[in-house]
């Protein structure tokens, strides 16, 4: 990390001073210092396997620097400290440390939040740090950098548009699936996101023809070609902003009325809940998770599970945000029983399971790398109860989260796409 | 100054003193908050997030976790926590001398627990203070997480329940100055409440309230 001037930690802190509103200081106030959050939180849980605990990941503890500049601004005990001269002072090791709570150790899952008994939204507190480290330039370099590429060409992995363009045509021969782009008009934009595209090009070509099969008017965009939002990884709201605006821009373009987001966590959230605060007239659109979107096609008949295409014992994968933070669980479980002869739920509460370990931008961040690793021996214990080898996920960013950790740790879990097991089943006999 | 006096004091004015700082103080605090504002959320709600926040406040107690789940983690801050709030409220409100006192500021009819009952929640808040204390001082988690706010205010709570027994049971003939210490400290916990974390009851109904609200727009039950 670079050295720290005096102005940035300023800009830290005045970035702190300005996001508290009644909510925020609501959940600051709240903490009872209970602590009972810290067994919710898959990183503490993963760390604490191996016998080592520490106390600083409880996500409690996350949120205390924001909590001590919330307190010298806005109450009064605090205005008198920092009149004598007992304010809060921020050291560059502060920042440091801060950076690993927030950034290495923290996916804004949202499991905390469930188990806390005064209800504290601790990802809500987690984004305003990491909002206030990236205003201070403290982002971490590999997720800095991810941002800025999709600023700069269009997406986190560099695709751009030739790029986009030519995987639709490797998509469309190699798959055999006709791919509308730039159809005017429709009704439906549906947006892959570069980690599918790249990643896992079956994942989009599935998508590709179960929204074929609904017989639906819909189209993808050059235009918002992009789902996924590192903005909010990074807690940029110039950022954030800019790729929706692409987004608004395709979709008016084209004049559709509904956007369906693929399997991508942030991709949802960033359309589905924050859109609408950023363009509040212009953001008229309904936005529909893929998952959200094919339950509905089943239960209109205009598509239909002829087979179960899982015989082996299976499990579900939640994408938190999608999930916890989206609200789309039971849709998930609807569909998996029509998929598989023998689905075991991992958890009694959908709201309950675990996240991968490498989402809110974790992934893609070098130095987290050991940190994420810890956390998936928490997220093993869920198949190994149900005893299952398959798990069926519908985030791409959960799917290579887990793939990697499946790999680093030498396991053999088996992670597919829910899309494509939706895409398998609708051929064939019943 | 003598026992009696001391006792009229803290029974009387220092009471009223209290009382008001406590309202006062708990008012600032509580709209102090409020008024900080928050901004429109546009979003379409998936769900009823009114409706939510309401369910959430009356039920967020029960949350969505199984008791195994629960005893399996952290069974100390559970079962203590349960056992020194019902005691400490229970005593506060509905000992028979308590009652009477409230029954005189307030003027309405607060009931009165039998005396076994009241016996029975004084020793166990004493007993769960004092395992959540020592928890709280030897736990990683709750060692890095708690100030000395929290130690002070356990203390305090610790010699009022502890006072409070005594007073009732081993006085003797230092009754009136064991009684008279007794209120003195629990006027001094009325006054600190507003300047500490124990005031986190007012903030429940917002904290609560708010993740209610936001498990309604995003359609997920708790």
């Amino acid at each position: 990390m670079p050295v720290l001037s005096k102005e940035e930690i300023e800009k830290f802190y005045e970035f702190c001073k300005k996001s508290i509103n009644t909510e925020v200081a609501s959940y600051l106030e709240a903490c009872v210092r209970c602590g009972i959050c810290a067994e919710a939180c898959l990183f503490y849980m993963g760390v604490n396997v191996s016998g080592r605990i520490d106390p600083s990941l409880t996500p409690a503890y996350k949120a205390d620097l924001l909590r001590e500049i919330y307190k010298e601004n806005y109450t009064l005990f605090g205005k008198l400290k920092k009149l004598l001269g007992f304010g809060v002072r921020i050291s560059p090791e502060d920042l440091r440390e801060q950076v690993k709570l927030v950034f290495y150790t923290c996916t804004n899952c949202d499991r905390c939040t469930k188990a806390c008994p005064m209800g504290i939204d601790t990802p809500k507190l987690v984004s305003i740090v990491r909002g206030a480290l990236t205003h201070a330039g403290l982002t971490p370099k590999d997720l800095a950098n991810a941002t800025n590429l999709s600023i700069e060409k269009g997406s986190p992995l560099g695709v751009d548009i030739p790029t986009f363009l030519q995987r639709l045509e490797f998509i469309s021969e190699e798959y055999e699936v006709e791919v509308p782009i730039n159809k005017k008009p429709s009704d439906y934009l549906y947006l892959p996101s570069s980690i599918e595209l790249m990643k896992f090009p079956s994942s989009v070509a599935a998508a590709v023809k179960v929204l074929n099969r609904t017989g639906i008017n819909w189209t993808m965009s050059t235009v918002a070609h992009e789902a996924t939002n590192f903005g909010l990884f990074a807690q940029s709201k110039e950022v954030t902003r800019e790729m929706l605006r692409r987004v608004l821009e395709g979709a008016k373009e084209l004049g559709v009325s509904y956007i369906i987001t693929p399997e991508c966590g942030h991709a949802y959230q960033s359309m589905r809940f924050i859109a609408p605060n950023i363009f509040p007239k212009d953001w008229t659109f309904e936005v529909l998770n893929i998952v959200e979107f094919i339950d509905r096609m089943i239960d209109k008949g205009r598509i239909s599970i002829k087979r179960k295409v899982l015989k082996e014992r299976t499990t579900l994968h939640d994408s938190c945000q999608i999930g916890r933070r989206g609200g789309v669980l039971r849709e998930s479980r609807r569909i998996l029983k029509m998929l598989a002869e023998d689905f075991q739920d991992s958890v009694l509460i959908p709201e309950h399971n675990i996240c991968c370990g490498g989402g809110g931008g974790v992934l893609v961040i070098g130095e987290a790398d050991q940190y994420r690793q810890k956390a998936f021996i928490s997220k093993m214990t869920l198949f190994d109860k149900v005893e299952a080898k398959t798990v069926v996920c519908y985030c791409a960013n959960c799917m290579l989260a887990l793939t990697k950790g499946n790999q680093e740790l030498g396991r053999d879990y088996r992670f597919v796409s829910i899309v494509e097991l939706v895409a398998e089943a609708m051929e064939g006999e019943e | 100054m003598s026992d009696v006096a001391f006792y009229d004091f803290v029974r009387e004015p220092f009471l009223k003193l209290a009382l008001w700082v406590f309202f006062l103080g708990i008012a600032y605090r509580f709209f102090r908050v409020l008024f900080l504002g928050i901004p429109h959320d546009y979003a379409k709600p998936k769900g009823n997030p009114y409706y939510m926040a309401v369910k959430k406040i009356v039920i967020k107690p029960t949350m969505g976790w199984t008791f195994r789940e629960i005893f399996a983690r952290r069974a100390i801050n559970f079962i203590g926590g349960f056992m020194f709030h019902i005691g400490f409220i229970g005593l506060t409100f509905l000992v028979p001398a308590h009652a009477l006192l409230w029954r005189e500021i307030t003027g309405l009819p607060i009931p009165m627990m039998p005396n076994i009952v009241s016996d029975m929640l004084a020793y166990s808040a004493f007993g769960s203070l004092l395992v959540l204390t020592v928890h709280r001082a030897l736990n990683p988690v709750l060692k890095l997480l708690t100030g000395k706010d929290e130690y002070f205010a356990n203390l305090l709570i610790g010699l009022i329940l502890f006072t409070g027994l005594l007073a009732t049971k081993w006085a003797g003939s230092g009754y009136i100055w064991i009684l008279s210490i007794h209120i003195f400290l629990a006027d001094l916990l009325i006054i600190y409440i507003p300047f500490s974390r124990l005031s986190h009851f007012v903030y429940y109904f917002l904290s609560v309230g708010f993740m209610g609200w936001n498990a309604g727009k995003r359609g997920v039950s708790f």
